[in-house]
């Protein structure tokens, strides 16, 4: 009834490989943006942007993410009777939710470690506060913020594993299939783990290599170095 | 003509209360330097004077800009009045010129040629032509610090505000900094200047206040403060530092 795992069981694997790099390229790219204005606006003079997004960010980050993946999938139609969504707009909207939050936090705390001078410097030429952000405090939390931004993004990948429950077919889910075919969960789940790994680790490479071409100017720490004689 | 105008300026950082109504006119073309021990108030003065500081009451009028005013745009004052840190300050990811250039190109808009040709001249007058191109993280603290008085200048500010421009400096290039500071002093600049490089004081200020304790205690020219101090409070602080 069973038969062995063959290379024929690559094929649905990595298609739901494929599923899940892109749920996570589009979720992670939401993610960002929503992210960044979150955390901007975590930041800014305005009392009522920094109270709605910290209201946001709290709720978020006190709840679990199969709960926000649940209340997405089943909530939504029920909100809005009228509106269609197919599993894998409700994964990326449930992912963004989730990564918009968290990502904010990092922006947040780079735009902190942005010594005070800097902006005080850019306050006494009379920059106003978009022209700070934006060319003084900004390309400095940049760098700051690269770190930790991509250990998020990599945490996002696996975390989307969790999205198997709305049946969606990603890498996860993917797996269990195979799994039930071929009654082979050792070499199906290894092959699902070697494949997330690589996923994982192209990103990590990817956040060094970006911070290695960034590195040389943008580092408000590095100390002068000793001139040559 | 009187460009600063301070009256009975107060600042409290929550129970701190850090100035206790300082009164004080500044004109135009005057050099003033403000002394005295540390936590007396004197850099907080000099804060309030660009809205860095909010001021908790009292006025300040910088040519005609009220800034205890909600309807004065501070970025018009801040325009008006450059400002010159102890830490310097420069943007560590913008090279030296850029540094120069930011401001003229983002809040005056002028095009990229005059700002450049502008920054190019500052840097010649204080002394850093070659450094142009370098990063600040390349140059040693006395380059930096006059990196950023031509970062200052760039706006053609009326007045300029410096705090303890020299503290962060090792003693042998405290000099190179002074002397440009001298040099526009010379060419007729508002200046008010923490310090408590008491021979640049003595030498080019042309009103010396002394500061204790959230007020000004005394005030004079340099000789008058220096040689013949009145206050016993001014009298101690000269005998430990002089």
């Amino acid at each position: 009834m069973f038969r062995a795992f063959d290379w024929q069981d690559l094929i649905p694997l990595a298609k739901g490989a494929w599923l899940t790099i892109q749920l996570c390229a589009m979720s992670g790219i939401l993610g960002i943006i929503f992210g960044l204005i979150l955390g901007i606006a975590r930041t800014s003079p305005s009392r009522i942007a920094r109270w709605i997004s910290t209201i946001y960010i709290s709720c978020v980050r006190g709840i679990p993410i199969l709960v926000i993946i649940f209340f997405i999938f089943f909530g939504i139609p029920l909100l809005f009777p009228g509106l269609e969504l197919d599993k894998f707009a409700s994964a990326v909207i449930a992912l963004t939710c989730f990564a918009a939050a968290y990502v904010a936090e990092i922006v947040r705390g780079s735009i902190e470690a942005v010594p005070r001078g800097q902006s005080e410097a850019a306050d006494a030429l009379g920059l106003n506060y978009w022209a700070k952000l934006r060319y003084v405090v900004m390309p400095q939390a940049r760098k700051i913020m690269v770190p930790p931004g991509v250990g998020f993004i990599i945490g996002l990948v696996k975390d989307s594993s969790l999205v198997t429950v709305t049946g969606l077919v990603e890498l996860t889910h993917a797996g269990n299939i195979v799994t039930n075919l071929t009654g082979d969960p050792i070499m199906t789940f290894l092959t699902v783990a070697a494949m997330y790994f690589v996923i994982c680790y192209s990103i990590s490479l990817l956040g060094r290599l970006y911070e290695k071409r960034t590195g040389i100017q943008v580092d408000p720490l590095k100390l002068p170095e000793p001139a040559s004689v | 003509m009187t460009v600063i105008f301070v009256e009975n300026l107060n600042k409290k950082f929550g129970p701190n209360h850090v100035l206790k109504g300082v009164d004080c006119h500044i004109r135009e073309r005057e050099v003033v330097c403000v002394i005295g021990p540390s936590g007396s108030g004197k850099s907080t003065f000099l804060r309030c004077m660009n809205g860095l500081e909010s001021i908790t009451s009292g006025s300040i009028v910088i040519n005609k800009h009220r800034l205890d005013d909600s309807k004065t745009n501070i970025n018009l004052v801040r325009q008006e009045a450059g400002m010159v840190f102890q830490h310097f300050n420069l943007f560590p990811h913008l090279k030296v010129i850029d540094n120069v250039m930011l401001a003229p190109l983002k809040v005056a808009k002028v095009n990229k040629d005059e700002a450049r040709a502008k920054a190019e001249m500052l840097l010649a007058k204080v002394g850093l032509a070659e450094k142009m191109e370098a990063f600040p993280g390349s140059l040693s603290g006395g380059q930096m610090q006059r990196v950023a008085i031509a970062r200052a200048l760039a706006m053609d500010p009326k007045i300029m505000l410096f705090d303890e421009p020299t503290s962060a400096l090792d003693p042998e290039i405290v000099g190179e900094v002074l002397t440009v500071m001298k040099d526009l002093a010379n060419e007729g600049m508002t200046m008010v200047v923490v310090t408590h490089e008491m021979g640049f004081a003595r030498e080019v200020a042309d009103r010396v206040l002394f500061m204790d304790q959230g007020l000004i205690v005394e005030e004079g020219s340099p000789d008058e403060i220096f040689s013949s101090p009145r206050n016993a409070r001014t009298q101690g602080f000269l005998s430990k530092v002089l």
